[in-house]
């Protein structure tokens, strides 16, 4: 059997707010292949923000581990695991979060300044990413001068400037209107397809989740249950 | 230096705040420049320049009382003595009692001036006119242009504290570092006078280099310390800095303006950083999500505050230039005439100004990079998402 991508074992999280101790995953063990295309759903509280956290490495767990292509990252020193996320996870977010006084073109620059590369070669770089996304004629724009989905679109080409493997994305379609939210969702499908890119999904959107591989549910930070093909299903009930 | 595009946009995020909290810094900053200025004027070295070589001697208890003239010819015997001058200051009204009226009035001795005031240049002739006419005086250039006066002039000068009129005739202008006084016969006061004729309130004199001026000081005062008149002998500059001085320690005064207002804009901008910092939480808690690390983001936050302390420390300093420079303009006026002379931009002046802007960056941004610094990534994208 071949070594999964992610790998998390036996993992908990407890948040630990003054004297309360509040549990948000119970042993969830997991793994999601090269590849893959996840969607993790369930009612808020669930603790599905916290998984997606932690399989990006911007949370680390109470108990457990989580190994990413054979390496622990939850053992990880912060600066390390900085480094790591740089190379390894993009990140998309429900609200997008552009900084707003970059142009399009700086905001997709952003990681790529923690690199080594020149600026002539970050900016080919960058120039691939909105190409990728279809904004390449709006590089020079500022987030405010964008619609909400294109905004998304700078923002999915901030997350795959670096070329990742894992996209971590965050509700990515909560905050579009239909028709730009099946934009997005078909350009995640391309990543996933085309570039190979391992997506890992949070969403409430069933026609989002549609379009992931594995469907995995969360309920009182348990894994509940998992369906396969969910693709098909989705698109049905999706269906008026 | 790949990072600066990003350090300026924020720093300009929000216009208005930034160029208000900037306009703070550069107000303080040519406050600083003037205030630098002052301090290195009051605390001057004397081993430098012609007038380093000059020494003031007045009785020990202050210039209200007077010294023997006996002294010039026993001050004259110390080693090092190239000339002394008994000066007396006049302190009359010329034409009337308003302040732009008021200079400084010096009777000396013209055979030895020439010789003690080895910073002052006076065309031969019109010294040895000076020497021969006792009722002649000489004036600064400065006095010349703000009074009109021509060679050959008449003014009066009604004593205050002496009790008689001048009548002097203008035969030379002299030009060197202090133009705001005029010089006068010591004979023709001592003519004009009735009392104490056999005193004086000052010796002037130089000494043949400026390193004797502390032993030919304390001889000075060691020879005087157990007659009926002690002396305190001083270096010109501190001389200059006892009528500063007369208003209480000016020294510590301007330091503590100068630290109340540097501590007060730290404040201003390190709040203004702060509140830029917190509005952008999120944004921090993102880009540390992308891989910047805790210390990268200090760096840029407080990049930030330099970025608005440099820019302000800048503008100050290219204000605060002309402005000390029309200050000395204004105080060369008034009494404080030759100290306002000393008051000079130098360099080092700069260099602090620019120092202190940089402190200002450093000490306002150091807090709210922390902070920033600080912010976990899960609480700061929590924030909306």
């Amino acid at each position: 059997m071949a070594q999964p991508l992610i790998s998390i074992e036996h993992v908990s999280k407890v948040y630990r707010r003054d004297s309360l101790q509040i549990p948000v995953l119970d042993d969830i063990d997991l793994r999601i292949d090269k590849g893959e295309f996840v969607a993790l759903m369930g009612p808020s509280g669930s603790g599905k923000t916290t998984l997606l956290n932690l399989c990006a490495g911007i949370d680390v767990p109470t108990r457990g581990r989580i190994n990413i292509e054979g390496r622990d990252i939850s053992s990880m020193k912060e600066n390390d695991l900085a480094r790591w996320r740089a190379d390894h996870i993009g990140f998309i977010f429900q609200l997008y979060n552009l900084v707003p006084v970059l142009t399009a073109m700086e905001n997709v620059e952003l990681p790529l300044l923690l690199t080594k590369l020149s600026r002539k070669e970050r900016h080919e770089h960058v120039r691939a990413a909105l190409s990728i996304v279809g904004l390449a004629d709006r590089m020079d724009h500022y987030p405010r001068q964008l619609s909400g989905g294109q905004e998304q679109r700078v923002a999915i080409a901030r997350a795959i400037v670096a070329d990742p493997l894992i996209l971590v994305a965050d509700e990515p379609t909560g905050d579009l209107d239909a028709r730009s939210a099946e934009e997005i969702l078909d350009l995640l499908n391309r990543l996933n397809k085309e570039f190979h890119k391992t997506i890992v999904m949070v969403t409430h959107d069933p026609r989002a989740a549609a379009r992931a591989h594995r469907l995995l549910h969360l309920d009182k930070g348990v894994l509940s249950a998992e369906t396969h093909a969910a693709a098909e299903r989705g698109r049905e009930s999706a269906r008026p | 230096m790949k990072y600066f595009r990003y350090v300026w946009k924020n720093v300009f995020r929000k216009k208005g705040r930034a160029f208000l909290t900037m306009a703070s810094i550069v107000l303080v900053l040519i406050l600083i420049v003037i205030l630098t200025s002052l301090l290195s004027a009051m605390e001057g070295t004397t081993g430098t320049g012609k007038g380093a070589s000059h020494i003031v001697v007045q009785h020990a208890t202050g210039l209200a009382n007077f010294m023997p003239l006996a002294y010039r010819q026993r001050i004259e015997q110390i080693p090092g003595v190239v000339a002394v001058a008994p000066e007396v200051w006049f302190g009359g009204i010329y034409k009337d009692e308003r302040p732009e009226n008021f200079f400084g009035q010096l009777s000396t001795d013209p055979e030895v001036w020439g010789r003690i005031h080895d910073d002052f240049r006076l065309p031969e002739d019109q010294e040895k006119t000076w020497r021969e006419q006792r009722d002649s005086f000489i004036a600064g250039k400065q006095l010349l242009e703000k009074y009109g006066w021509k060679i050959g002039d008449r003014i009066q000068l009604r004593g205050t504290y002496i009790p008689i009129t001048l009548d002097l005739v203008l035969r030379g202008v002299y030009a060197g570092p202090d133009e705001s006084n005029i010089f006068f016969h010591n004979k023709y006061l001592e003519n004009a006078r009735t009392f104490f004729s056999d005193k004086t309130g000052i010796f002037f004199l130089r000494t043949q280099t400026p390193e004797q001026v502390s032993a030919v000081c304390d001889g000075i005062n060691r020879m005087f310390e157990n007659s009926d008149a002690p002396v305190k002998a001083m270096p010109e500059k501190q001389f200059q800095l006892q009528f500063m001085e007369m208003m209480g320690n000016i020294k510590l005064l301007v330091r503590s303006i100068a630290l109340t207002v540097l501590f007060t804009v730290v404040l201003i901008v390190a709040n203004s950083v702060a509140m830029s910092a917190r509005e952008r939480v999120t944004q921090i808690a993102v880009i540390r999500a992308l891989g910047f690390r805790r210390g990268q983001v200090l760096a840029l936050v407080l990049s930030e505050a330099m970025v608005l302390a440099v820019l302000g420390g800048l503008f100050g300093i290219a204000i605060g230039v002309p402005v000390v420079k029309g200050l000395v303009s204004v105080m060369s006026h008034t009494p404080v005439a030759p100290f306002a002379y000393n008051v000079k931009i130098t360099a080092a002046n700069m260099l602090n100004a620019f120092g202190a802007a940089v402190a200002i960056g450093v000490l306002a941004g150091f807090v709210p990079a922390i902070r920033s610094a600080r912010v976990s990534i899960v609480d700061g994208l929590r924030q909306v998402v």
